[in-house]
């Protein structure tokens, strides 16, 4: 397009402006839309590249849904995400407001407690395996102990549909990322409201739950969010720890993806999109739920 | 957070130091078994610490010894290593390009739809991995893109975006544009206002952006291993492999080390820029 000069500072910057935010635009509508829309498209039946093109077909969803296997695999894959988000903000609340009290070595300790932000996942699914395994160390503790004499007599900790060692692997994971977002939230608050609730007698009790928890509610609703999105879209973990059939949904859609017939492929974009639905379904509920809570509050 | 003095641990209440101990165990006490274990020759059931540690087999046996196995060029440490470095540097490098003038306007300007680009920029975040990314699996392979570097990349994008915009547009905000309006009325063209007023004093907020990028990008497992199609090795999917029988064997236990230093070398030297990024809008 050609500018004269005839074309004001206010037009200009708008078009610069533009031009600005134009490759973000490009990444994330090329690469992020058109991963959903292609998708979409393969789960209705849409794959001329392998010869198959039945869209609009909803074949593939009925075949998912009306199927109890699949109802297994989002129960685990719901129930691994709820339990690690819920025990995540159960220790980084406290965790995050003990911190922010500034204390001789609470910067070292918040900076330990930040290790596994730095980590990979394997590393920490590793760690697992280490120490929560039938022959791992807190096994071979128990059998220091005198509470064991075999490693088959452990607890079965891994591989089971408990999943406490997926669960395990996220909150390790993950508290260190809520703590940190949570924190960030308390230092920007600062101690004054709970300085003038405390002068105004307000017990520890009722200052955790009439002022600060309102104050952090934003920073708790934005990584509980990220966190449970991330976990009932994870694979390495549920697949290595996990308890094997039925799996949770991203690995059910691998094992469609790596089968040898591509027409599985579609079934598991179906996977895919049904993941993404629920995903969506959810964060959306939760959303509506936290901007109830903020109305009622008066802050919207 | 800075007027108020240290004051001794003492300081919070019982639970909170047990609390506070207790997380820090549960944080670092794992790895000193996975130091043992790749350390270990011999560590048999139950025995808390191994019965026969690497170096004293040294001459007997000198494979499989865990570390020289590491170091040796058949476990493809090194290249992984060299690949997560790379991959990192150039999606910190692409990221921050993309980014930091999206950022500018986001943060400077108002305009109708914006609130539909924030959600837009952080919806990567919130849709699971696994579906993007095997839904972009199948546009790579159609594009020759699955299993090259240049795919990896971009693909790495996706996660590292949402991140890098929301910490660029807080330190624009924090500063405002009235140094650069003086620069102006200064006579300053565009270009010595970004280089000479502007960079300066976003620098800090900018390291810490690219750092944050890199620690994500080297931490991505999903998204290479899907697009990588086991053709770009990286630390994560390494050890993915190692591991994905379950079990946990020496090497297995090294190169799970060797996949946590650039975090850790991270950590110690960055703490002060990781620290108070704003993750919490």
């Amino acid at each position: 397009m050609k500018t004269n000069r005839t074309v004001s500072p206010a037009l200009m910057q708008n078009l610069r402006d533009v031009a600005e935010v134009m490759p973000l635009l490009v990444v994330l509508l090329g690469l992020f839309g058109g991963a959903v829309v292609l998708g979409i498209l393969q789960s209705f039946g849409y794959a001329p590249w392998f010869g198959i093109n039945e869209f609009p077909t909803t074949r593939y969803f009925e075949r998912l849904w009306l199927s109890s296997d699949f109802w297994a695999s989002l129960g685990l894959t719901l129930y691994y995400g709820f339990a690690a988000t819920l025990i995540g903000l159960v220790i980084s609340i406290p965790l995050s407001i003990a911190l922010s009290k500034k204390f001789r070595v609470s910067r070292t300790f918040a900076a330990l407690i930040r290790l596994p932000l730095m980590v990979p996942y394997t590393v920490g699914i590793a760690l697992a395996l280490v120490m929560l395994g039938n022959g791992g160390l807190l096994s071979r503790i128990s059998a220091g102990l005198g509470l064991i004499d075999d490693p088959a007599q452990f607890v079965q900790i891994l591989k089971t549909h408990w999943g406490c060692g997926i669960i395990a692997v996220y909150v390790w994971k993950q508290v260190p990322f809520m703590t940190l977002t949570l924190s960030a939230v308390l230092a920007r608050k600062g101690e004054d409201t709970v300085e003038a609730a405390m002068v105004l007698g307000a017990t520890s009790r009722q200052i955790f739950w009439r002022v600060t928890l309102p104050q952090i509610m934003p920073g708790i609703v934005s990584a509980s969010l990220i966190c449970f999105a991330f976990n009932i879209g994870a694979f390495e973990a549920p697949l290595i720890l996990g308890g094997g059939y039925p799996d949770t949904l991203p690995v059910l859609a691998w094992r469609y993806f790596q089968d040898a017939n591509y027409a599985f492929q579609l079934q598991g974009m179906a996977v895919v999109v049904s993941l993404a639905l629920v995903s969506g379904i959810f964060l959306a509920a939760y959303l509506l739920g936290y901007r109830r809570y903020e109305r009622a509050r008066g802050r919207v | 957070m800075m007027i108020s003095s240290p004051r001794d641990i003492k300081s919070i209440n019982p639970w909170q130091r047990l609390l506070v101990l207790a997380m820090a165990t549960f944080t670092i006490a794992p790895f000193a078994p996975l130091i043992i274990q790749s350390l270990a020759f011999r560590w048999a059931w139950p025995n808390i610490l191994p019965t026969v540690w690497w170096h004293e087999q040294r001459e007997r046996s000198p494979f499989p010894l865990a570390w020289d196995y590491v170091f040796s060029p058949s476990s493809r440490v090194a290249e992984a290593t060299i690949n997560t470095l790379g991959i990192g540097i150039a999606v910190t490098l692409l990221c921050l390009l993309i980014c930091l003038p999206a950022a500018r306007v986001l943060a400077q300007r108002n305009f109708r739809g914006k609130n539909q680009l924030e959600f837009l920029i952080a919806l990567p975040l919130l849709i699971p991995e696994a579906a993007i990314g095997i839904a972009l699996l199948m546009i790579f392979i159609a594009l020759g893109f699955a299993g090259t570097y240049a795919g990896v990349i971009v693909v790495h994008l996706i996660p590292t975006i949402p991140y890098m915009v929301r910490m660029l547009t807080a330190v624009y905000q924090g500063h405002g544009t009235e140094a650069e309006d003086h620069a102006r009325v200064l006579g300053a063209n565009r270009r010595q206002i970004f280089f000479r007023v502007t960079l300066p004093m976003i620098l800090p907020g900018v390291i810490a952006g690219c750092l944050f990028t890199f620690l994500v990008s080297t931490n991505l497992f999903l998204l290479t291993f899907f697009i990588g199609q086991g053709q770009i090795i990286t630390l994560p999917t390494l050890l993915f492999a190692k591991i994905s029988g379950g079990a946990l064997d020496a090497t297995g236990a090294g190169i799970a080390l060797i996949a946590s230093v650039p975090g850790i070398i991270l950590l110690m030297f960055t703490d002060r820029f990781i620290r108070s990024y704003p993750l919490a809008e």
